[in-house]
């Protein structure tokens, strides 16, 4: 599903010079990988340069056999708003938009019938419990229900790939664990691979494996 | 005498004049000799002719007996070529009249004048009897008495002046050469010994004032020498009765270019003196501060067996008219002495001292 | 923590503060600042120019009156010399200086002022004019001789000695210039003569137009003025020389204050902007405030620290007006002249005239407009809760809540009594005050507007669109601000657009009503050299291409002592069926009395009062008539009223048998250019007679109107300008706020392009309300301009003509122009990272 051949990026971060060299990464159909490292070690810029969001320097990134440098920005674009699913660690909701709204987005921008992306958001609703919320904006819900909505635009138009940078960094451990089963859960259903950026251990440990971004690659690591 | 009183007239007026010699207006009637004064005819206007003045100058004394000087004059100028104008605003005769006053207590000349086109009966010079006027200031002759009237800002004369002898006629019977040439002249008569009775407005205050003064009357057409750059004048009421005028006009090196003089003695007997009977001495030089012109205030003149000392009433009898007329000269109230004895009092005018004096 | 060290950290958080602000909003305050520099720089170079010619006439009108205590004047066609030794022989009369004033009308050339005097007398009154080269009054006396101003020899070419060639009656006189004045005598087009060569040359014997008199010193100026009042015939005028002046800046007193209006509407334009900047950064910067409030700055504090920014973009912005408007009025006087292209001061040359203390007055009102458009936002920032200000810190939120629309509906519902008001000194201030509370109830209504327009729009299928439309609705209050600078300048911009189009279509409907011939032969305007005498007038009528003709005589008579004069017109006409008149009111056959009729024009029915029926005094000929008024109609020419008798009662009273025009109706088969041929012809000279057919003439008239409203336009477009800077402000700060949305959308796949779409469809659907808005509230102001402003300003009524074409166009330009806006200032977020937008929102 994802393969990452030998891909190198060298960027400056807020206070260092940082290197990802030589990475090789697979990733099969509905696996669930987890990533950890120290700050600043490059996991975010893993995660942007697999969205297609920034470039690498040499090295190749294939996403379901397709080549992400023989793509431009267009292209790339449209190939995530098909394949692909972001959870971020701010949540990032449309304020303006319903709570329903903001999890069908992903299929209105790819053009799904209003009715049926309805539908569609309302049987997701019903999976993250929060189907009483369908109609409310985002600044009533709480943290954890944000986050869940987040998850559903997520996964709402069934991507192949879920990037998920940090998903409950902004939770409490109550929340957090709601959230990463539900999260666990909705990829089964929808047999997407994704990758789960995180600190937490008890995170990584929700995942299939776990590995260590290091500063010489990555490693599987101990959870 | 036409020569004397040009002085009063602004450089641009004789510029006009001069073009207004190839005027297409009536010409100007010659001034010849031979004519006949009449009287009081000739008193009037002659508009025909070019310049004409009425010139009083005079001795004046207040109750105290304190000494003044004055002059008020009219002229008529027929100097523009209105090409048949029917304005009623037609410049046609332009009327200017001065008022001088000289105190010494003062130490200088307070001066006015009034420039007007004729017409609408607020400017003119009357024909047939003496009398000019310019809005409020006049001259004008009644019986045997003339009354002269100036209203200013800074001083006011109102005069009447009484006659008490006969015209005394200049050059032949009146007709007065002007230089060596037969074509510069002018009629040219005076009323001596005039008694002159009035007051005098300084500073809002009114005086009575008594004296002795001296009337010019002069018409003439014809311009003056062009050598001449100036001239030097004397008007003497003496006091046995006797009158005395006498002048000489100057080139630009001070030399005499012409001269001549009348004096009528005090039984009426009148003689007219030639050029070489007449000589100008220059007693004493007095600079003017403002102007930095000098100016021969005292005089030793001879004319024929008669020689006198004239000193003035003051040294500062400049009038500087350059605001007005464009020019600065010198006349003012003189004694004259013989001997150590002052025999009259009179006037003496002194021109072309600032500035050469050229038609 | 010590006051004292709280001071200083306080300090140091507001430069923080300020610092971070002005990073993050640099394009935006530039903008503010840019928008206080326009508005105090329209309102400074229209004072600077008005002031300036305003002073210049003065400053001549002094030069010209000199030391005269009264003046005496009467109809424009002169008045009998023979009052003039009256009047110098009353005691306590010390100079009087009779003088002639007219138009020289010269082949080709602008028509030359002339002013002729007797030199002796005018010396002691205008020592200034005719006392610095003596020896030219004597050369003036010369009956051919002139002397030209300085700014008359530049404009004519000509020099000392050259030869001038004027028009009198349909011949040509050569008059002899004999001398310039130097520049620093008058800045007057001007030239001076001696009277009586003017009376003689240019045929005005035994007239006089003016006598000005100086009272002795002591004397009692009003006892003179008195004495001299009962010598004068009917119809002739003495006052005292201020009024002159009066009359001058009364004269041209409300087109200034009608500029200053709009200058101010810059101003408050600029002002608006302020407040939209300062409203939409301060929501921005909530968060931090809200921290400075938990750090112990109190409320007093945050408003100090938010007012001394918008002190500082106040002081900026309006020193760059100051310099600004400087450039401007410099640029507009030198180009335009002293009336910008109005044509009030035509041959005058006006120099900037410094006003230090106007400066400081609308340096003043840039620095107060910055600062009251920062009063409310910062109070409401102040006066927040900081709690959940802290919590929610990173959303622009609507605060807003619903207010009442009652304020802004009572406001509206004032509007018109307000405009039923009459004039107070001739200036309509209802009117002003009218619109002020229309935009004001327009202001406060204008998001309850936005949010019932925006409900009424259906949700769009589209992503993108959905976005844009649920942002806008959640932003209703915002987008209030964002468009309230748009709504002003656009509907003020609408209203004059309408007011100028109804000006513009009235002025064609009546150009054709008043030019009912088919040709105008004209020999010199009113008060010109030139004239048709009768003998030529005779020649005329009996040219073979001549049908029929109507002559006209243009005069001034005076009604009242100091005020303007009114035109008398003269014409030939027929008393049931008069031509030409654009009648608002009849009522000839109505009249009782057998008086003759005069049909006067709406200026002199609002000046004096008069109404159909009303007996009015026309004195000409030094005797008074009693005319009965028998219509009132529509005169767009003049400002000061007009009344128009039979031409045969005028030669009755006058004896003028001249004329100004005469109207031609041609002979079947032909044209204009054969009238031209045969008058030529039998006047034996070409081009002294202007032979125009209508059409010619309605082109420079219509030429003229536009020339004269292209500041109007300038101002405006100024106006609007800074609106749409308004709606870029919103546009940036949305932007700027929503850095972090746009990242995401990146993430999730949209495109750039989908983003630029976005904002578009924002900024259309802003620009949209805010110009809909604008031009609905626009249309009612251009009623009150229309029929209050304009009416009590000029005197002149006019139909309303709606330039819809004009409307939709500038309408749509701005709407895109919005759209542009909007998408221009989102670029800063297209082009951003979104990888870092998603990042630093915390």
């Amino acid at each position: 599903m994802l393969s990452i051949r030998k891909l190198s990026k060298t960027y400056t971060g807020a206070s260092q010079r940082h290197v990802l060299q030589d990475l090789d990464l697979e990733l099969g159909a509905g696996e669930y990988v987890a990533i950890m490292g120290e700050s600043g070690i490059g996991k975010s810029t893993l995660l942007n340069l697999i969205a297609g969001l920034d470039t690498p320097d040499s090295g190749s990134i294939s996403i379901a056999g397709t080549e992400l440098s023989a793509l431009d920005d267009y292209a790339r674009t449209l190939r995530r708003r098909r394949d692909i699913g972001f959870v971020f660690q701010a949540f990032h909701l449309l304020p303006r938009l319903s709570v329903a709204q903001n999890i069908a987005l992903p299929l209105y921008l790819l053009g799904v019938a209003r009715e049926a992306a309805a539908e569609r958001a309302h049987a997701m609703l019903e999976r993250l419990r929060l189907a009483d919320r369908a109609a409310d904006l985002p600044r009533t819900l709480s943290s954890g229900q944000m986050q869940r909505v987040a998850i559903g635009r997520a996964l709402i138009h069934r991507p192949r790939l879920v990037l998920a940078d940090e998903p409950t960094g902004n939770l409490d451990p109550e929340n957090a664990a709601l959230v990463l089963d539900l999260l666990k859960r909705e990829l089964a259903a929808t047999n997407a691979a994704a990758l789960l950026v995180t600190h937490s251990h008890a995170a990584a440990a929700t995942t299939q494996r776990a590995l260590a971004l290091t500063a010489s690659g990555l490693q599987p690591a101990r959870v | 005498m036409n020569r004397r009183r040009f002085v009063m007239l602004p450089l641009g007026m004789l510029t006009i004049a001069q073009a207004s010699r190839n005027a297409r207006g009536a010409p100007y009637p010659a001034v010849v000799p031979g004519r006949v004064l009449r009287f009081p005819e000739d008193e009037g206007s002659h508009p025909g002719f070019r310049i004409e003045w009425w010139y009083a100058t005079g001795w004046l004394f207040d109750d105290a007996k304190r000494p003044l000087g004055f002059q008020i004059t009219f002229f008529r100028n027929r100097a523009v070529d209105t090409g048949g104008n029917p304005s009623r605003f037609a410049p046609e005769q332009l009327i200017v009249a001065h008022a001088a006053l000289s105190d010494p207590q003062r130490g200088h000349l307070l001066h006015e004048q009034q420039i007007a086109r004729s017409g609408f009966g607020l400017a003119d010079a009357a024909s047939g009897i003496t009398d000019a006027r310019i809005g409020n200031w006049f001259l004008r002759a009644g019986g045997d008495t003339l009354r002269a009237s100036t209203a200013g800002r800074e001083f006011s004369l109102d005069l009447t002046l009484r006659r008490t002898q006969p015209p005394l006629l200049h050059g032949e019977q009146g007709f007065s050469r002007k230089g060596p040439g037969p074509e510069s002249g002018s009629y040219y008569y005076t009323l001596p010994h005039l008694a002159v009775d009035g007051s005098i407005v300084t500073g809002g205050k009114a005086i009575r004032v008594s004296g002795t003064a001296w009337l010019d009357h002069e018409w003439s057409t014809a311009p003056m020498e062009s050598q001449a750059t100036g001239w030097d004048w004397i008007g003497i009421n003496l006091d046995d009765g006797g009158a005395l005028m006498a002048f000489r006009m100057r080139a630009g090196s001070g030399a005499t270019l012409w001269s001549g003089a009348t004096l009528r003695h005090a039984d009426g007997r009148t003689q007219t003196f030639a050029p070489q009977q007449v000589t100008w001495t220059s007693v004493r030089q007095w600079r003017s501060t403002r102007t930095d012109a000098t100016y021969p205030v005292a005089w030793r003149v001879a004319v024929g067996d008669l020689l006198l000392e004239l000193e003035p009433l003051m040294d500062d009898q400049e009038q500087d008219a350059r605001g007005s007329t464009g020019t600065v000269y010198w006349e003012g109230a003189i004694t004259a002495r013989s001997g150590d004895r002052i025999v009259g009092r009179g006037y003496l005018e002194l021109t072309g001292y600032w500035r050469a004096f050229r038609l | 923590m010590a006051p004292v060290a709280l001071a200083g950290y306080r300090a140091l958080v507001q430069r923080a503060l300020t610092s971070c602000a002005w990073q993050a909003n640099r394009g935006r305050l530039l903008l503010s600042v840019f928008g206080v520099a326009l508005g105090v720089a329209l309102g400074v170079a229209v004072h600077l120019i008005n002031g300036s010619a305003i002073n210049e006439f003065t400053v001549a009108a002094r030069t010209l009156s000199g030391d005269a205590n009264l003046v005496v004047r009467g109809p424009l066609e002169g008045f009998d010399e023979n009052i003039y030794p009256l009047i110098a022989r009353l005691a306590g009369v010390d100079v009087a200086s009779p003088a002639l004033e007219l138009d020289i009308r010269l082949p080709s050339r602008r028509p030359l002022h002339l002013i002729a005097v007797d030199a002796f007398r005018a010396l002691r009154i205008q020592p200034a004019l005719f006392g610095s080269e003596f020896r030219q009054i004597y050369a003036l006396l010369a009956s051919d001789a002139i002397v030209l101003s300085h700014a008359a020899a530049e404009d004519l070419g000509l020099r000392e000695g050259s030869r001038l060639i004027a028009q009198v009656g349909t011949q040509s006189v050569p008059l002899r210039v004999i001398a310039v004045l130097p520049p620093e005598v008058t800045a007057q087009r001007v030239a001076f003569a001696d009277i009586a060569t003017a009376q003689w040359r240019l045929q005005r014997l035994g007239l006089l137009d003016r006598i000005d008199i100086r009272v002795a010193p002591g004397a009692d100026t009003q006892d003179i003025a008195a004495k001299i009042a009962a010598l004068l015939p009917p119809g002739v005028q003495v006052s005292d020389t201020d009024s002159q002046s009066r009359q001058a800046e009364g004269m041209t007193r409300a087109y200034r204050v009608n500029l200053n209006m709009l200058a101010l509407v810059a101003l408050f334009t600029g002002s608006f902007l302020v407040f939209a900047t300062q409203a939409l950064t301060i929501l921005q910067r909530r968060g931090e405030i809200a921290i400075l409030r938990v750090l112990g700055v109190t409320r007093g504090g945050v408003m100090r620290i938010l007012l001394t920014e918008s002190l500082i973009i106040g002081a900026v912005g309006s020193a760059l007006g100051l310099v600004l408007g400087f450039a401007l009025a410099w640029f507009a006087v030198s180009r335009f002249g002293g009336d910008l292209g109005a044509g009030y001061f035509i041959g005058m040359t006006v120099h900037l005239h410094q006003d230090p203390a106007a400066l400081a007055l609308y340096f003043a009102l840039g620095v107060g407009a910055a600062v009251a458009g920062c009063v409310v936002p910062a109070w409401k920032a102040a006066a927040s809760d900081p709690a959940p200000a802290l919590k929610a810190a990173n959303a622009i939120e609507t605060t807003a809540s619903a207010r009442p629309h009652w304020p802004g509906l009572g406001l509206l519902a004032a509007t018109l009594p307000l405009a039923l008001l009459p004039p107070i000194h001739g200036l309509p201030v209802g009117g002003y005050a009218a619109v002020a509370v229309l935009l004001a109830g327009a202001l406060w209504l204008a998001p309850a507007v936005a949010e019932r327009l925006l409900r009424g729009l259906p949700s769009p299928r589209g992503a993108v669109a959905l976005i844009a439309v649920q942002q806008l609705r959640g932003v209703n209050s915002q987008l209030g601000i964002s468009i309230s600078a748009i709504v002003v300048s656009f509907s003020l911009m609408a209203a004059m657009l309408i007011m100028i189009g109804s000006f513009r279509g009235s002025l064609e409907a009546w150009l054709r009503d008043i030019l009912p011939a088919d040709a105008y032969v004209r020999a010199g305007g009113a008060g010109q050299t030139g004239f048709l005498d009768a003998a030529t007038l005779r020649t005329v009528a009996a040219l073979p291409a001549v049908a029929r003709i109507a002559a006209l005589r243009i005069q001034e008579i005076r009604l009242q002592p100091g005020q303007v004069p009114v035109t008398l017109l003269a014409r030939d006409l027929e008393l049931a069926n008069p031509e030409a008149l654009p009648l608002l009111q009849a009522g000839a056959d109505k009249l009782r009395s057998n008086l003759p009729p005069v049909w006067i024009s709406e200026a002199a029915a609002d000046l004096y009062g008069w109404s159909v029926g009303s007996e009015v005094n026309v004195a000409l000929g030094g005797t008074n008539t009693r005319y009965a008024v028998a219509g009132i109609w529509r005169d767009y020419t003049r400002q000061n009223g007009t009344l128009l008798i039979e031409r045969a009662r005028y030669i009755a009273a006058t004896g003028d048998t001249r004329a100004n025009d005469v109207w031609v109706w041609l002979a079947p088969g032909h044209s204009v250019e054969t009238l031209l041929e045969e008058v030529n012809h039998s006047l034996g000279a070409a081009g002294l007679v202007e032979v125009r057919n209508t059409a010619s003439i309605r082109k420079t008239s219509l030429a003229v109107f536009d020339r004269t409203f292209a500041v109007t336009y300038l101002l405006e477009a100024v106006a609007v300008l800074i609106g749409l800077f308004g709606i870029s402000v919103g546009c940036s700060s949305q932007v700027l706020a929503r850095r972090a949305e746009f990242g995401m959308l990146r993430h999730v796949g949209v495109t750039r392009g989908q983003i630029a779409a976005l904002l578009g469809i924002e900024g259309l659907l802003a620009g949209a309300i805010g110009i809909t808005y604008g031009l609905v509230t626009g249309g009612a102001i251009s009623l009150v301009l229309i029929h209050v402003i304009n009416r009590q300003s000029f005197h002149w009524s006019m139909d309303l003509h709606v330039p819809v074409l004009a409307l939709v166009l500038v309408s749509a330009v701005l709407v895109l122009a919005a759209t542009g806006t909007a998408m221009a200032s989102g670029r800063r977020a297209m082009t951003g990272q979104p990888i870092a937008a998603v990042k630093e929102d915390w």
